[in-house]
């Protein structure tokens, strides 16, 4: 069976935040850290240079943060904005009870997750257990020593 | 005097301005000054340390305070006058040459802020510690906007008073905000709160989440209790009336929690778990595995505030109390995990590190009682376990089984919750007869030896 790449799924909105965050990284912050890094050099003795050592690190991790953008838009999967339906879908909103408790968030691609903004990844254990059912209907997730039955309420 | 209650934190490059670095020179003075105002309260042979006279009983003190209701107030000293009567001192009268000094040196240091908030709070707290007016410098401190330096001051925590749990102990401590770690930490703390709970909840529960400020701070010095606790977090005002009102103000010390992840979490950890169980766990794992106890122990503390437990547990509510709040803070973690937003690693070093703070507790606990409650707590939760089994030890060592902890900290989770919100001081006793024995911890006596 070849091989099938991962498609990150992603919002048209998700796709042009990334798209921005590439722009700006390889445009603005990669030129800057490269001339950092060359006045860096010129203070000498790179042995005993911390802000050579500072910058240099900096670059590693910009190259790093580049090298995952690039990746994500050669495999970006470009959904609709979810619709009202009558099962869950990536983009939708859920009202769930899990352990006696209420829960609502919105279930997103794994690009998009961001739990201060109450934004599942699809890749959870909770989103992929729900994708696809219905309100009312419930399912069991366990990941480790966290099991949890999980009924869905409300799907906005 | 010998042995001030004084532990300044050697903290570099926090990126102070030249005058804000004067403003913290002299709050650093202030929060000296009052280490002897604690060294005159602390006490440890007596369960009322200094708060009244040694000869007086419990029955005593409360019918004295029946016809003088100020001998139970959190800001007076209790005495016997000339015909042996017990009267009651404030505070501010008591040590008001020791605080004329304090007082002075906020007022210096809020003239020189450019804040003017910030100076407001420094005037409000100079004229507290002189003239009782606690409670108005208290609510401006928690409703003002967060300042990136912060300095709490004066008589605030009640664990010295293990007779009544009414008196409060004077401490202080100076911090500087750090930004990143405490975005990181209101995540955590958002995403737990969001969560509606079905459960039925009592009428005499506080409600103040909306009001609830949360920081993560570089500590430069601890002075008082503070001090001698080595306490790595902090909410404030105790009172779950004032709460209410008000809010709370949570508070975590980076530095202090960093000294004692290196110093003891850390060190016990090497000590009473398997080598081999050891390897899967890396040591900036377990460091934030311990940040988040604390933190989820405030989170905890701030979801089960229930106005009458005080009045129903007495004083064995700081040993419910401290346990509930860590316990329902790392049952809330269910739901992280679920969510993807925490891993099961990172969940189970949360579990590892409670164990490993327990044992921390009940050492620091032999040498200064008013931590004790925290140790008779998470004995109770280690006897759960054992119970349960969860921990296995042989010759002192543990075999964590995390399905049965989990398990075991959700049942636990559950009882406390009841007994915080409606137990009775009956309830409580049985539950700490029952599960409170250390000697869950000297099995592993030996094994501990120069960890102290």
């Amino acid at each position: 069976m070849p091989f099938m790449a991962k498609k990150f799924i992603l919002t048209k909105e998700g796709l042009m935040q990334i798209k921005t965050e590439y722009d700006q990284l390889t445009n603005v912050k990669r030129p800057q850290i490269t001339q950092r890094i060359q006045i860096a050099r010129e203070f000498g003795d790179l042995a005993e240079n911390s802000e050579y050592d500072a910058a240099k690190e900096e670059q590693s991790l910009l190259e790093t943060r580049i090298a995952l953008l690039e990746d994500v838009l050669s495999r970006a999967q470009i959904i609709e904005q979810a619709k009202k339906t009558d099962f869950v879908v990536i983009g939708s909103t859920v009202v769930v009870e899990m352990n006696d408790e209420v829960h609502k968030f919105t279930i997103v691609g794994s690009m998009e997750a961001d739990p201060a903004l109450k934004k599942i990844s699809n890749e959870s254990p909770v989103g992929k257990a729900l994708l696809g059912l219905q309100a009312g209907e419930t399912i069991e997730v366990s990941v480790g020593p966290v099991r949890s039955k999980i009924k869905v309420l409300e799907i906005q | 005097m010998s042995d001030l209650p004084i532990v300044v934190f050697p903290i570099k490059n926090v990126g102070l301005s030249k005058s804000e670095s004067k403003i913290v020179e002299k709050l650093v003075e202030a929060a000296k000054s009052i280490a002897p105002i604690y060294q005159k309260q602390e006490n440890q042979k007596f369960p009322g340390a200094n708060f009244y006279p040694h000869d007086a009983t419990a029955e005593e003190i409360l019918v004295a305070a029946k016809s003088n209701p100020e001998i139970l107030s959190p800001y007076t000293i209790v005495e016997r006058n000339k015909t042996g009567k017990l009267v009651s001192v404030p505070y501010h009268i008591k040590f008001k040459k020791d605080l004329e000094k304090t007082s002075s040196l906020l007022r210096e240091a809020a003239k020189i802020t450019e804040n003017k908030e910030f100076a407001r709070r420094l005037y409000l707290q100079a004229d507290a510690l002189t003239d009782g007016s606690y409670e108005i410098s208290d609510m401006y401190w928690i409703t003002m906007k967060p300042y990136k330096i912060d300095i709490v001051i004066g008589p605030l925590d009640k664990l010295d008073d293990r007779l009544l749990f009414k008196k409060t102990s004077f401490e202080a401590w100076v911090g500087i905000i750090d930004e990143e770690r405490t975005k990181k930490a209101k995540i955590i703390q958002q995403t737990i709160y969001d969560v509606r709970r079905k459960i039925f909840t009592l009428t005499e529960k506080a409600d103040f989440l909306d009001k609830t400020q949360l920081r993560v701070d570089k500590t430069l010095i601890f002075s008082g209790l503070f001090a001698r606790g080595m306490f790595t977090s902090n909410s404030l005002p105790v009172d779950p009336n004032l709460m209410e009102k008000y809010g709370i103000e949570i508070t975590f010390f980076d530095t202090s929690l960093d000294i004692k992840f290196e110093s003891q979490h850390y060190p016990i950890y090497k000590v009473i778990f398997e080598s081999k169980f050891q390897k899967d766990y890396s040591k900036d794992l377990l460091r934030e595995g311990s940040f988040r106890n604390v933190l989820l122990h405030e989170i905890g503390h701030s979801l089960l505030r229930y106005k009458d437990s005080e009045r129903r547990l007495k004083e064995l509510f700081p040993v419910i109390d401290e346990l509930s709040a860590t316990i329902y803070g790392i049952k809330s973690c269910g739901s992280l995990v679920l969510k993807g937003i925490m891993s099961e690693k990172e969940l189970e070093a949360i579990m590892i590190m409670f164990i490993c703070r327990a044992f921390t507790w009940w050492i620091d606990s032999k040498k200064q009682k008013s931590v004790e409650p925290y140790a008779v707590g998470h004995a109770i939760a280690l006897n759960h376990f054992l119970a349960n089994g969860a921990l296995k030890e042989a010759g002192g060592i543990s075999w964590p089984n995390f399905n049965k902890m989990f398990l075991g900290i959700e049942e636990l989770s559950d009882a406390l919750e009841a007994l915080i919100s409606m137990g009775t001081y009956a309830d409580a006793q049985q539950v700490i007869d029952k599960y409170g024995s250390f000697v869950v911890y000297s099995k592993f006596a030996s094994r501990l030896r120069g960890l102290g």
